[in-house]
């Protein structure tokens, strides 16, 4: 489908929605708007990509006018290549204190359940929920897990949680419904970046054993 | 100079601006519940209407003030005392140092302004001085304030004595009528809302706030793809319950997304409380970009740095 022929609905009085499906396309979209114009917010969703415009400014046909111009403007094989970034991680003990019974429940041992996880090629889905959590696809459905019956009321930065197909990274300390399994030794929030999450919608990611494990 | 906190009531926060453009990494809104009474208040002390404020919810609060200085009051209904004597809202009001401002407990709104007119010291952090307590950053330490904190405030005084126009005073009450717009997920040929009647329930908080009453059903009950939400969205779970989101919503969401209250009025959401009643005046996009700009042009008679 050509770019510009998307559809495009309202989000309320001051967002759109450009209906993209769930691909990487949702980035490219993003990247596009997010370099040619001044959209307030470029929102990616598990199938979407939500932008909020400023109704200060124009109307909500205005904005979706703008934005087909610039999806027709780029369209064309996107020449960006994802960032490939590799996290260090520790699995199990008190930082990773579902995976035992994760293991035992699947009845692999803990380090089959991790060679799964350092061979899964993930990919950045999206972002949300609270500050820099980060939605990993590409997990293989074998890893069968649920979320936890009694969320915790606080995760450290740096959890990596696992649902079935799914990886979640917290990037900051915070409540959490996800079964920890592990914790990544690098940093994923730096406050002093003007973006300080380093994961975007897009990255692909591997995480591999630290170390110094 | 200094203000000392003597008793925070339920939930007492240091508000700015909102903290935007970081949705896609997950971060709110965060920013004042109410910013029309935020920024009325600011008006007051003569400060930028985003400038640092106390968000105090509910009350009862008291605060003793160590220097001169002038404060002024906004937002839900209460009474203000100051060494026992009643002092109006929507005025700048000196103090002497030493006086003490007891809040009474709000009759009608959920949310109480503070404003002072020397700086009230914030974290920035993500653009925005605003608390954010889920995360704990912002604000005083990321968190609400606590009996006995002691926020060093710059001495200032000799402002005019000035009230906000009676035209700018948002009518705060038991009962709202919020305008919205067709969300995303409203099922096609739904009418009957615009007449219903639902009620904020006690699941209240900066977050958002859970409302009572009969939603209409959707054709495909199950788990749809995670979205963007934003303040102002009305979510419905498959039990038929409704959420609205407040600044501190999350960014995502996978519930069906029923509407979206226009821009123009969801400020009145921050003094929604339990047991208010809530009607949902559903509007066109025309009609919504006419109440943004009619509201906005009588905002800006009396705050020409203030936008919904």
């Amino acid at each position: 489908m050509r770019q510009g022929a998307y559809h495009i609905i309202p989000c309320g009085d001051d967002a759109l929605r450009i209906l993209c499906g769930d691909g990487d396309i949702r980035y490219q979209i993003a990247r596009q708007l997010g370099s040619c114009d001044a959209w307030p917010e470029i929102i990616p969703g598990k199938s979407d990509l939500t932008v909020a415009f400023d109704p200060h400014m124009e109307t909500m046909d205005a904005a979706i006018d703008r934005v087909r111009e610039a999806l027709l403007a780029g369209v064309g094989v996107s020449t960006h290549i994802p960032r490939r970034i590799e996290l260090e991680a520790r699995f199990g003990g008190g930082e990773g204190p579902d995976l035992a019974a994760m293991a035992e429940r699947l009845g692999e041992s803990e380090t089959r359940v991790i060679e799964a996880i350092e061979a899964s090629q993930l990919h950045v889905d999206m972002l949300g929920f609270t500050p820099g959590f980060a939605y990993l696809a590409g997990l293989g459905p074998a890893l069968i897990s649920e979320r936890l019956r009694h969320p915790r009321a606080r995760v450290a930065a740096g959890s990596i949680g696992l649902i079935t197909g799914q990886i979640g990274l917290y990037a900051l300390d915070g409540p959490g419904g996800w079964p920890i399994i592990g914790r990544v030794t690098t940093s994923l929030f730096n406050r002093l970046d003007a973006d300080p999450f380093l994961l975007r919608p897009g990255d692909e990611v591997v995480i591999l054993r630290s170390a110094a494990a | 100079m200094s203000l000392r906190v003597l008793d925070p009531g339920i939930q007492c926060t240091v508000q700015a601006a909102a903290r935007d453009g970081l949705r896609h990494a997950g971060v709110p809104a965060c920013g004042p519940a109410d910013p029309v009474s935020m920024a009325l208040a600011n008006r007051l002390v003569g400060k930028p209407v985003a400038a640092p404020c106390l968000e105090i919810t509910f009350g009862p609060a008291c605060f003793r003030f160590e220097s001169r200085t002038q404060i002024a009051l906004t937002g839900a209904r209460a009474t203000a005392r100051v060494g026992g004597v009643e002092r109006p809202f929507h005025t700048t009001i000196s103090l002497k140092a030493g006086d003490m401002l007891e809040l009474g407990p709000a009759s009608a709104g959920a949310r109480i302004y503070l404003a002072v007119s020397g700086d009230l010291p914030a974290d920035p952090f993500l653009g925005s001085a605003s608390t954010y307590l889920p995360a704990g950053f912002g604000g005083h330490e990321g968190r609400a304030l606590r009996k006995g904190d002691h926020l060093r405030i710059a001495s200032m005084d000799g402002l005019p004595q000035l009230e906000t126009p009676h035209a700018l005073r948002l009518p705060v009450s038991a009962s709202y009528a919020l305008r919205a717009v067709e969300g995303p997920d409203w099922p096609p040929g739904t009418h009957r809302l615009t007449n219903a009647v639902y009620r904020v329930t006690p699941r209240l908080s900066r977050m958002g706030a859970e409302i009572d009453g009969d939603f209409p059903s959707f054709p495909d009950a199950g788990p749809k793809p995670s979205a963007a939400v934003f303040p102002g969205t009305l979510q419905v779970t498959p039990q038929g319950r409704g959420f609205l989101l407040l600044p501190d919503g999350q960014t995502t969401g996978g519930y069906r997304h029923l509407l979206q209250v226009i821009r123009a009025d969801r400020h009145l959401m921050g003094q929604l409380r339990p047991g208010d009643s809530l009607r949902f005046l559903m509007c066109t996009q025309d009609q919504a970009e006419a109440a943004l700009r009619a509201k906005q042009v009588l905002l800006e008679t009396w705050m020409p740095d203030f936008r919904l």
